[in-house]
């Protein structure tokens, strides 16, 4: 598939320099792309991957422009070029994929008529041989019934199918270079693995060359050929992907894959029980008052001292609602939470507050979890017995930062010592568990490695237990000792680190860990058997079947999985999981767990 | 954990420039400076007694073309007839003199009616964002009522009832203003309450009051403060009006609402000035709170 011999470039780009203002965002950047090659482009946030991609079509988002250099796209400069002529190039020859792709259709057009339109704007068709085209595209991206989906609103559409049809729109005209900006921001992984591998294999069908921007080296490792990184405007490595990963030569990369080569941590032996839950279930009734949200169906799981527990799911899994059940945050409507032998839900309210300063939150958004007017000497302060301002440097120092911090307010920190901010004042309250709610997804990559390494160092030095929720697998990796995957409200597994991510045995726990992307390229997704894939996509989490939720998209389901509520089991290596087929073929101990 | 992170400067990136709106915006500073000033100085600094008649009983303004003139004699104190420089009303009162006195009843009113409302107005709002649902529904149709009744009639009747009186028109007023301060601030509130501060505070015990005063009312008062800056300018009017009507301060004080009233009837006989300078001056007034409230607003989303 690579293509070894080096060709005469697709793409050139020579001293290429893009400034806003008086500040320069892409620095004389020099690269190549050979014809049908996947490149992906790497850097943390405001590296200039975006300005550098919007470039190569000639194209600078205001204040930017283009300062210099050349960028020929099959031998024609770009930037000496009419805009006419740029704009008869960009589509039939460049395609652009952006963030987002709901808000990239027009809610008031069909998406046929949508992709019709890029195929006029650059092919010799009529009306109606467009539309034809256009069905044959979204027929070719593995739509079923795409007549009638071409006659579809964009918002009568699933997200899986509106990432189909842009792919559709920037691929109609047969582009020779694509470039996909972060394509799969914001997406649950199972939708971002089938999106790239749609991406993928159709760049491959037509020959395309893709330029991947993404700051997920895990989806780097997966699907490029070749690696770029970029720094403060300038392309630091430039290298072919196994090679990168093997030994990254520029600090920026070599950071994000240390993680890679430290140990996870190792279970605390026979660790005290902090908390457990039992039938922990929470619904939320919808506006119109009769429909109902299950968003914690019956959740067990234990956590001891000193450990992590890892709890991973896609949007709308509940993993969240857990979290906040636990401090009652949210008030749970049935189950017990029993936190150091006490139970939380009988508490009075001032006992409630007493214990609850046991178990501390982290949030997910680190701006939002600190009050804008305060200081965060004051911040800190709110956690303490009384207001300490050595202790309040002690706690900075705890987090790697400086003291001198704490007269400041907290928008004028990064959003990784805002969240360094959040972890100070949650230890400072001395808790037994930490609550850790997504706290590295609103954060740069290199920022991300950062607050995990502090996690860990924290854990190590204060014994504290995290319950710790993400979506992103690779960092559940690097912390948990035990992790729980949740699907549609309930643990459908839970298992050690090890049993969870070597050979997950549920058929929703094996198909997310199959979309789990690894920073490795001799893991390729692409390379792998798809003997985990599960059909369409999540269900709403609005009035549920009886039964087995996934049984409509699993490849194991039997006749009885429509019908019966499927308890959770043990294992016989001490894992559980909510499949009766797979755990009476383990030949599971008898004795399911109360559902 | 050794390396330290530096704190990044707040607002370099927030240089964006808005040339138009902050000439707005400054115009709205200097009438709402020049409104307080006056407020406090403004019958000191008045050139004749705001109560005692002059000799001239509707001296028209001096003519555009004498007015530098005259300017130049003013400044220079040099021996002239005396300026009536907006002219004398039917009672042979130098309307300039009572124009300029005039905001220490306009705008002290308007000021106090909207502190009492902001005050009432935001506590209120706070409890009905955070108390039981039963509490809030009250508050809010409580404010629906009070607001769906007709200002003047409401402000005549207190004044019938409670007599002609600053304070009774800073109530009638004071309650006119309330529910807009309970509504703005209920919403803001209810926003507010959903953040992770708020969340945060609880897991650290704090008792739910506690958290609503310190954490959920500072942060929900943002809409409620540049409000207050345009409610004032309405205020104003409103004020002005209630004089108009015969339901506000007792004449002769020096009012614009009040003004505008006795020099309505000469204006069909072409003695325009008693009515046109107080109706300038509250134009302008409100024109000016409003372009301030403006200016905060956008100074406030950027």
């Amino acid at each position: 598939m690579q293509p070894e011999a080096a060709p005469p470039a697709l793409l050139s780009v020579r001293d290429l320099t893009v400034a806003y203002g008086g500040r320069t965002a892409v620095q004389a950047v020099n690269l190549d792309i050979a014809p049908g090659e996947i490149v992906g482009l790497t850097g943390d946030s405001g590296s200039g991957k975006s300005t550098l991609g919007l470039a190569l079509l000639g194209l600078a988002r205001p204040p930017g422009r283009i300062l210099a250099g050349e960028v020929r796209l099959s031998g024609a400069d770009l930037l000496t070029l009419s805009e006419p002529q740029r704009r008869s190039l960009r589509g039939r020859e460049v395609g652009l994929i952006v963030q987002n792709p709901r808000a990239s259709l027009s809610p008031l057009h069909m998406i046929g008529e949508q992709i019709g339109a890029v195929l006029k704007a650059h092919l010799p068709l009529d009306g109606a041989a467009a539309d034809a085209r256009a069905v044959d595209l979204l027929r070719n991206l593995g739509l079923n019934d795409p007549e009638r989906r071409a006659k579809a609103y964009p918002h009568e559409i699933s997200g899986g199918m509106a990432q189909r049809v842009l792919i559709a729109m920037a691929l109609g005209a047969g582009p020779r270079l694509l470039v996909a900006d972060e394509p799969t921001s914001g997406l649950d992984v199972t939708i971002q693995a089938q999106f790239l591998d749609e991406l993928w294999k159709t760049a491959r069908d037509v020959g395309s060359a893709v330029l991947l921007m993404t700051q997920d080296l895990g989806i780097i490792a997966n699907y490029c050929d070749r690696v770029l990184v970029m720094q403060d405007g300038a392309i630091v490595a430039d290298d072919v992907t196994k090679r990168f990963f093997a030994a990254p030569r520029d600090v920026y990369s070599r950071t994000l894959l240390s993680l890679e080569r430290v140990a996870p941590p190792v279970a605390p032996g026979d660790a005290a029980i902090v908390l457990e839950a039992r039938g922990l279930s929470k619904s939320f009734r919808l506006r119109d008052g009769r429909k109902v949200l299950q968003a914690v169906d019956h959740a067990d799981f234990v956590i001891g001292r000193g450990e992590t527990l890892g709890l991973v799911g896609e949007s709308g899994s509940g993993k969240t609602t857990v979290g906040r059940c636990l401090l009652r945050l949210i008030e749970p409507d049935a189950g017990e939470v029993l936190f150091e032998g006490r139970d939380m839900g009988r508490a009075t309210p001032a006992e409630l507050r007493r214990l609850r300063k046991r178990i501390q939150i982290v949030f997910q958004d680190p701006l939002d979890a600190l009050d804008p007017r305060w200081t965060i000497r004051d911040i800190i302060n709110e956690a303490l017995e009384r207001p300490d301002a050595a202790r309040v440097s002690e706690l900075l120092g705890f987090v790697g930062l400086d003291p001198a911090v704490a007269k400041l307010k907290p928008r004028a920190l990064s959003a990784g010592a805002q969240q360094r901010v959040s972890i100070a004042r949650a230890i400072a309250a001395e808790p037994a568990l930490i609550v850790l709610d997504e706290p590295t997804s609103a954060l740069t990559p290199l920022a991300r490695v950062e607050i995990v390494r502090l996690l860990r160092d924290l854990q190590a030095r204060l014994g504290s237990s995290y319950l710790f929720i993400s979506h992103d697998l690779s960092t559940v990796e690097h912390l948990s000792h035990n992790v729980a995957v949740m699907y549609l409200g309930q643990i459908v597994e839970i298992g050690t680190r090890e049993q969870i991510f070597r050979s997950p045995r549920h058929p929703y726990a094996k198909a997310l860990l199959a979309a789990h992307l690894a920073p490795d390229p001799s893991r390729r997704r692409v390379d792998r058997i798809e003997d985990a894939k599960l059909a369409g996509e999540i269900p709403s989490p609005i009035d549920l079947p009886r039964g087995c939720y996934l049984a409509g998209r699993c490849p194991e389901a039997v006749a009885s999985c429509r019908t019966q509520l499927q308890p959770l089991r043990t294992l016989r290596d001490g894992r559980q999981i909510r499949c009766t087929p797979v755990a009476e073929r383990d030949g599971a101990k008898t004795d399911p767990v109360a559902a | 954990m050794s390396e330290v992170v530096v704190p990044r400067l707040a607002g370099a990136d927030r240089a964006v420039s808005r040339p138009r709106a902050d000439w707005l915006f400054r115009f709205g500073c200097l009438i709402v400076m020049l409104s307080l000033v006056l407020m406090v100085i403004g019958p000191w600094i008045a050139p004749y007694d705001v109560g005692r008649p002059t000799d001239f009983i509707l001296e028209p303004p001096p003519a555009l073309r004498d007015v530098p003139r005259l300017l130049w004699l003013s400044i220079t104190n040099a021996p002239r007839e005396p300026v009536y420089w907006f002219g004398t009303d039917s009672a042979g009162l130098d309307i300039f003199s009572r124009v300029i006195a005039a905001p220490r009843a306009d705008v002290a009113i308007a000021l106090g009616a909207n502190l009492v409302s902001l005050t009432l107005g935001s506590l209120l709002g706070l409890a009905a964002g955070v108390a039981r649902p039963w509490i809030g529904a009250l508050i809010m149709r409580t404010s629906d009522l009070v607001q769906a009744f007709p200002v003047f009639i409401t402000g005549m009747i207190l004044v019938t009832l409670a007599g002609r009186s600053i304070g009774t028109i800073i109530l009638t007023l004071a309650l006119l203003y309330t529910p807009i301060y309970v509504r703005l601030t209920r919403s803001e509130v209810l926003t507010q309450r959903q953040r992770g501060f708020v969340d945060a505070a609880r897991a650290l015990g704090r008792r739910e009051a506690w958290i609503a005063l310190t954490h959920v009312l500072p942060n929900a008062m943002a809409p409620a403060l540049i409000q207050f800056s345009v409610t004032i300018g309405f205020a104003i009017l409103m004020t002005a009006g209630l004089s108009f009507v015969g339901a506000g301060v007792r004449p002769p004080t020096p009012e614009w609402g009040l003004m505008i009233a006795a020099g309505a009837d000469q204006i069909v006989q072409g003695e325009w000035w008693p009515s046109l300078f107080p109706g300038l001056a509250i134009s302008i007034t409100v024109f000016g709170y409003a372009a301030f409230g403006n200016g905060l607003e956008r100074r406030h989303a950027a």
